[in-house]
């Protein structure tokens, strides 16, 4: 018998943020998948479109109980989240929902062109920058059969 | 190893989490470009596989109602003995027995898609 996923003292139940980074880090290989022209079968481009609205809803819902708080004066302590970091934040879920946009987009054939390939490939970088989230092609090779 | 590369395979997952069902059930459809079948309890993907051509896989969290995990492998294991079962737990307690019931793979939570990438290299894709 093979174990899978973490040692024994970090199991637990997984939470809607769990699933929520798990989504936005397969909708990331998704992307580099599709940019170094991994094979894209209807199913996948069905689990892509899938996957690319629960990350774009949950990105949604998570900005938008933010700015509520806040319109109902529930600012955050100044010593504990900076007015930068939230802005930081802003910005991140603005990209993350962006490039469930594109995702939705590639599976469709709509993204086409130079130029849009590289605004996928800016937007992608600037995530994993704030993710520090590393990815190589190499790690699944398996993708490149559809 | 031996090579394994399964055409057209066949997946279920189940668990009653329709948050973790719904993830996992996306990151293995997008790798293997087929369906996947879902399931929120054991007895209703039991009588699927009663009446039904066996999954090459079954994905199965051991906590779910109806047959629970270790009652749906064992019935599955009996049916179609070459197909793999790997149960899925938060309960660390839950490995030990997981090993001693035949499971092909414990699947400890929270799990990540680099852990699903691995059930496909493993079970689907292997060279």
């Amino acid at each position: 018998m093979i174990k899978l996923g973490p040692a024994s003292v970090e199991m637990r139940a997984m939470s809607e943020d769990d699933v929520f980074s798990s989504r936005l880090k397969l909708l990331i290989i998704m992307a580099k998948a599709y940019l170094r022209n991994c094979p894209l079968g209807n199913y996948r481009k069905k689990a892509i479109i899938e996957n690319a609205n629960h990350v774009f809803y949950h990105s949604l819902q998570l900005v938008s109980e933010s700015s509520i708080l806040k319109d109902n004066g529930f600012e955050p302590p100044a010593d504990i989240v900076s007015r930068e970091k939230t802005s930081e934040e802003h910005l991140f879920h603005q990209r993350v929902q962006l490039l469930a946009v594109m995702a939705k987009a590639l599976a469709e054939d709509r993204l086409r062109g130079h130029f849009r390939k590289k605004a996928l490939t800016d937007n992608l970088n600037k995530i994993c920058e704030t993710l520090i989230f590393k990815f190589q092609i190499r790690d699944v090779n398996f993708l490149k059969v559809a | 190893m031996n090579p394994v590369n399964i055409p057209n395979v066949k997946i279920a997952v189940i668990d009653n989490d329709l948050l973790v069902r719904d993830f996992i059930a996306t990151v293995l459809m997008y790798c293997v470009n087929r369906d996947v079948l879902s399931f929120d309890n054991g007895l209703a993907a039991w009588k699927y596989i009663e009446d039904n051509e066996s999954p090459d896989i079954i994905i199965t969290e051991i906590d779910v109602p109806g047959l629970n995990g270790f009652e749906l492998m064992a019935k599955f294991k009996e049916k179609s003995p070459d197909k793999k079962c790997l149960l899925m737990s938060d309960n660390p307690a839950n490995k030990q027995p997981a090993r001693n019931s035949g499971a092909d793979a414990f699947l400890a939570k929270p799990v990540s898609v680099n852990d699903l990438f691995r059930v496909v290299q493993t079970f689907v894709v292997r060279d």
